[in-house]
């Protein structure tokens, strides 16, 4: 609102600001704008948190690298992206002995100086002095640099437009924002606001708004964030050859999720791929779910069944098959296992039980995640407590608890709001709240040995949490939901559960299906499928919907949600693509090809050769699966990638291909005993009184779940009859050279 | 402030107005593709030679029975053993390093590197990666929180003559995985004695039974069989493209014959393996050496069981001392001989050094006050004892440096800019180094 200087109440301000028309005006220092406007008009008066503040984020003075790494940088420390303005208020007008305002000659301010390059800036001229942005922040210093008092209006939210947003190639749009303030007065913020595209080459986004879309076609996700609160925009550019329904005819439709798939493709121009063989179909799914090789007898009888519906009762069967718990226990471990010498060797081993009953049972996903949330007790008899014992400070709890379960990563918000998105610290501790009334008593964390068992329990004395900055006693709320206040006898942590399993819930449903359709289709709905975030929005939102919806309308049962996802033809597509959808990575227009996890290829070459690996605390024989830590002792799954235990969970496996992994399958001394075996498979191979052709069929059955085409056949025969080469040397370079091969190594 | 150009020719503060320029006007997704980007381009960008070889000594060796001994300190402080004089004037060692003492002229020793982390999982995150712990941790932890050295220089430095660019002897030490830069960056380990008969670097090296021709067949076999069809567009981002570059590397490798002897200690001419010790410690550091010389950017040699809290003068009589002093000495030497000295970097440390005072065992306990770091090559001027303890060696008195000025400086010395921001999986920028300068006394 704009108001006149002499009103002002505050002394010192309208003295340096009086004081100053006269210095403007008479000594003349290139200051006729301000000079000039503080004589003759009424004087606006310029807002820090609503002006002052978006402009220095704007020039990037309190990005991370910069003023607001935590040590701050040359001694000038702003809060990351402005999370606590009074701080970064009392930094700019008091501190170093008030150097960077400078209210007698506002020019002179170090504030300006610096930002101009006009002295030495390690940081270079973040602007010039014509710019607007110099105009404000003198106008600001010249009035005395107030500080916005407790009624000044606060920034609500802001809003791109248009919203609707059809480009064609090397087509340009502007966009407009316009922030709403808390006494619903608007402004337009256009300039002030920070603007980034997720594909640039798709369309760029430049500093002023202004949309330019490449020449290629697709659709973009463009984030405006102005202040930390953020809008998003998705303009299309539509394909040049359009697809209708009808084009979709010839493309099966299993469930509703087919159908969803299709709208999408149809409105990007991309044909789906071919469905994939029923050999492709039964090694991806039984490697998909169960995390083994189908057997050569099972690849056998599946290709010769006839029955049109074999694909049902494959999933079916498989998902009623043993390694089923083996094999998600190992993916749960990799997102809530704690390292063992944090928590103790015992909590871990138990936690890893739990884990892998928690799925022989087929327990509802509801129920799993009560188990684990509401914990208490003895760690040394409750596995879920393991959790509890590692995220022991409700402030971890809180970041845990919203990655895994919600699949949004709060961690920026424990120190600053998100970068990109709406999330504030409060949100962080307020979610924290929910674990503020937890006691123990024992041993706590003495790494290595935690040793001893530690007791948990609710306890309604507890501290609770509050907010590290404002030191608010914090009320226990997620992200989205309802405060939950503390209510004497009820351990907040099951509100917080009830309120996740609660129908509507905008995160829960949603988070695990996308989780478990990326580790099936090798790309999340949302992608990194624990990052939900305005500013990351689905690839196909209808798909997801329907999927969280379908899920919880089948009581939150996991093998449910896995067989509606084998069964949809986007998971039976084969994985090469056509000419419209060769680049498709996130509208499952074709399957991706996936690297097997170190411990399902280690089973995998195991089934093979019929040689297992002994690992160090399981018995001999036992899978790699069946792996309760990361810490046991395997030159080859250190090689193709097990979590770093050392790191905190959740822990991301990398599938990146190295030369260390091929020189380990190529000459390690692990596959070449198993190939030599007399024990092994390729020794009664070798043995065999079949007909060589016969072996051949077999081998490959067992490798690929397919038999040798023609060719294949004859190379494979060709090797075995090589004169000077003993039978079971070449049966071995044949299994050794398939084991080599992509079609091993890759889930496809 | 001076501009210091890095191994690219950018300087520092050019860099920094890049990255101010990037970051500044930034969105987070473009952070992620930025650093996405700078991975790609990060990959084996570095033209620097200068390879690393860093003798770890787990558990925090003695600074008072190495390279700083206090013959005039009461004895409960110094200890049964003497100082002798080494190859410089007036500069005193342990009577433990007499070799090392005759070729002081060829290392630098850093006497007044010191921090606060008292715990071997702290201390060793510390001087593993530069960075301190963000949380305290305990003894025993096994934490990365920060990429390591060897981590960060597989990183910048990628695969070279098909070797990975980090290998840990004979095994990973605590902190020196990849934390957030991926599982590819992680030390290729190998296990084993180097000093046994039978000794063989794994995977590296076609298995003991199969010959080069019965190589050569099954090379041919899996080429004719390895049928699925690669989709060469790179929009399409076929992953089996990069699978088959792992394995051309993989072929070429073992095609190398400069690789494939160096693989072989037994090719190493007996003095010259007497040179390092008959042991397990010398002869892992001549396998460094070898593995230097074909590519490996920076090899770890381990060595466990310094953690002397009961009978440390014994233990050094009984062994360690003087197989410290050999292998380290006939590093220094053969690397010098062979012309290696300057594009090698050698460094010699553990996470702290030890309490001054004799504890009732007979040992010294944990003491990150004050410890020695041995330097040496890429450079570095022979004879330097930088810094220095105050009389009794409580703690770092002269020319104090911290880990993170460790840190800068080898990374400086292999040619990595220390002061580049890196970004976490999460998308957060983080400085390699935060801080720190160069220890200038290195870099004369």
């Amino acid at each position: 609102m704009p108001r006149f200087i002499p009103e002002r109440s505050n002394f010192r301000t309208s003295f340096f600001a009086g004081g100053l028309r006269v210095f403007g005006a008479f000594v003349c220092m290139g200051t006729a704008f301000a000079a000039e406007e503080a004589v003759q008009k009424p004087i606006k008066e310029v807002s820090f948190l609503n002006e002052i503040m978006p402009l220095l984020t704007k020039a990037g003075c309190s990005s991370g690298g910069c003023h607001s790494k935590p040590e701050g940088q040359n001694n000038f420390k702003l809060s990351v992206f402005g999370y606590d303005p009074r701080q970064d208020y009392n930094e700019i007008v008091h501190d170093a002995r008030s150097r960077r305002v400078f209210f007698a000659a506002p020019e002179e301010s170090l504030l300006l100086q610096k930002a101009t390059g006009a002295i030495p800036h390690e940081g270079g001229s973040r602007f010039g002095p014509d710019s607007a942005t110099y105009k404000a922040l003198l106008a600001w210093i010249q009035q005395g640099a107030p500080y916005d008092p407790p009624e000044a209006p606060r920034l609500k939210g802001i809003e791109v437009r248009p919203k609707q947003l059809v480009l064609e190639p090397n087509g340009g749009i502007p966009l407009t924002v316009t922030a709403t303030f808390s006494d619903g007065s608007t402004k337009d913020v256009t300039a002030q606001t920070v603007y980034s595209s997720n594909d640039k080459e798709l369309v760029a986004v430049g500093e002023t708004g202004v949309l330019k879309a490449g020449a290629a076609r697709g659709e973009a996700v463009v984030v405006a964030n102005y202040m930390g609160v953020v809008d998003v925009v998705r303009p299309v550019i539509p394909p040049a050859k359009r697809l209708a329904p009808a084009d979709f005819k010839p493309f099966p439709v299993q469930n509703e999720a087919d159908k969803l798939i299709y709208t999408r493709l149809e409105a990007l121009g991309l044909l789906p791929s071919v469905q994939c063989s029923d050999a492709e179909f039964l090694r991806r799914s039984t490697l998909d779910s169960i995390g083994r090789l189908p057997t050569a007898a099972e690849a056998a009888a599946f290709l010769a069944e006839p029955s049109p519906d074999k694909r049902s009762q494959w999933i079916v069967k498989i998902l009623a098959d043993s390694n089923y718990a083996d094999h998600w226990a190992v993916k749960w471990g990799d997102l809530i296992r704690p390292n063992p010498s944090r928590v103790g060797v015992k909590p871990v081993y138990l936690l890893d039980l739990w884990l892998r009953d928690t799925f022989r049972r087929n327990v509802p996903y509801d129920g799993m995640v009560r188990e684990l949330l509401t914990a208490q007790g003895d760690t040394h008899q409750n596995g879920a407590l393991a959790v509890v014992r590692d995220k022991r400070d409700p402030v971890d709890a809180g970041g845990f608890v919203s990655q895994i379960f919600l699949g949004v990563r709060l961690e920026c918000a424990k120190c600053h709001h998100h970068p990109s998105e709406k999330w504030t610290q409060e949100d962080y501790y307020q979610l924290a709240g929910f674990f503020g009334k937890m006691r123990s008593r024992g041993q706590g964390i003495s790494t290595p040995i935690s040793g001893e068992a530690e007791l948990w329990w609710y306890d309604p004395s507890g501290k609770g949490v509050t907010h590290p900055i404002t030191e608010a006693p914090m009320i226990p709320k997620a992200p989205d939901g309802p405060e939950f206040p503390y209510k004497a006898g009820v351990d907040p942590r099951k509100q917080l559960v009830e309120w996740l399993v609660s129908p509507g819930n905008p995160f829960f449903a949603k988070a695990i299906v996308n989780r478990i359709w990326g580790e099936f289709l090798g790309k999340g709905i949302v992608d990194p499928v624990d990052d939900f975030r305005a500013s990351n929005p689905p690839s196909n939102p209808e798909l997801l919907d329907w999927l969280a919806a379908d899920f919880t309308a089948h009581g939150y049962d996991l093998k449910h949600l896995m067989r509606r996802i084998m069964e949809t033809a986007a998971y039976q597509r084969s994985t090469l693509p056509n000419a419209t959808n060769v680049a498709d990575q996130r509208n499952f227009a074709h399957a991706l090809r996936r690297r097997l996890p170190a411990e399902v290829l280690l089973d995998a070459v195991g089934d093979l050769t019929g040689n297992r690996d002994t690992l160090g605390g399981l018995p001999p024989g036992a899978r790699a699966v069946q792996a309760w830590n990361h810490k046991l002792s395997s030159d080859f799954m250190d090689a193709f990638g097990r979590p770093n235990a050392s790191l905190e969970c959740p822990c991301e496996r990398e599938r990146k291909p190295t030369v260390v992994q091929s020189l380990h399958l190529m000459n390690s001394s692990n596959l070449q005993t198993k190939l030599i075996s007399a024990k092994g498979r390729v020794a009664t191979w070798a043995a065999s009184a079949k007909a060589p052709d016969e072996v051949v069929r077999e081998i490959y059955l067992a490798a690929y779940s397919r038999e040798p085409d023609p060719t294949e056949l004859l190379t494979a025969l060709g090797h075995l009859s090589r004169e000077g080469i003993a039978k079971g040397e070449s049966v071995q370079d044949l299994v050794w050279a398939l084991v080599n091969t992509a079609e091993f190594v890759f889930n496809h | 402030m001076g501009t210091s150009l890095n191994c690219n020719g950018i300087g520092r503060r050019n860099f920094l107005q890049l990255g101010f320029g990037a970051l500044g006007g930034l969105g987070f997704t473009q952070l992620l593709q930025q650093r996405v980007q700078a991975a790609a381009k990060a990959k084996g960008t570095s033209t620097s030679n200068v390879n690393c070889i860093l003798i770890w000594l787990d558990g925090g060796p003695s600074h008072y029975e190495t390279f700083d001994p206090k013959p005039e300190a009461p004895s409960d402080i110094r200890g049964e053993f003497k100082s002798i004089p080494t190859a410089i004037p007036g500069v005193h060692f342990s009577e433990m390093m007499p070799q090392l003492a005759k070729i002081a002229n060829k290392f630098a020793v850093v006497r007044s590197i010191c921090h606060k982390d008292p715990n071997h999982g702290g201390g060793n995150h510390y001087l593993m990666t530069g960075s301190p712990t963000p949380v305290p941790v305990g003894c025993g932890s096994f934490v990365s929180f920060h990429p390591s050295l060897g981590s960060m220089v597989s990183q910048e430095r990628g695969v070279r003559n098909g070797l990975p660019g980090y290998v840990s002897l004979p095994q990973m030490t605590r902190s020196g995985g990849p934390s957030f830069l991926g599982a590819q960056h992680s030390p290729f380990v190998i296990s084993g004695d180097p000093s046994q008969k039978g000794f063989r670097v794994r995977d590296v090296t076609l298995p003991p039974d199969i010959s080069e021709g019965r190589s050569q067949t099954r090379k041919g076999l899996l080429s004719s069989l390895d049928r699925m069809r690669r989709i060469q567009e790179a929009a399409a981002e076929d992953p089996l493209l990069g699978f088959d570059e792992s394995y051309k590397q993989g072929f070429n490798l073992l095609a190398s014959k400069d690789a494939q002897a160096a693989f072989d200690l037994s090719k190493e001419p007996e003095a010259i393996r007497k040179l390092y010790g008959e042991n397990d410690f010398g002869q892992r550091l001549l396998l460094a050496r070898r593995l230097s010389e074909v590519g490996v950017s920076f090899t770890v040699a381990y060595w466990g069981g310094w953690d002397h809290h009961r009978t440390l003068f014994k233990t050094f009589r009984d062994g360690y001392g003087h197989k410290l002093d050999q292998g380290v000495s006939g590093l220094l030497i053969d690397l010098e001989q062979r012309g290696m000295l300057d594009s090698t970097l050698v460094v010699c440390l553990g996470e702290f050094g030890r309490t001054p005072k004799v504890n009732k065992d007979g040992g010294r306990d944990h003491w990150p006050g004050a410890m020695s770091v041995l330097m040496a090559g890429a450079g570095i001027p022979g004879g330097a004892i930088i810094g220095a303890t105050d009389p009794k060696g409580y703690y770092a008195s002269d020319n104090i440096y911290t880990p993170e000025d460790f840190a800068v400086s080898l990374y400086t010395k292999l040619g990595i800019d220390p002061h580049q921001v890196l970004h976490t999986t999460s998308g957060r920028p983080v400085h390699l180094v935060n801080g720190g300068r160069t220890i200038k006394e290195l870099f004369v």
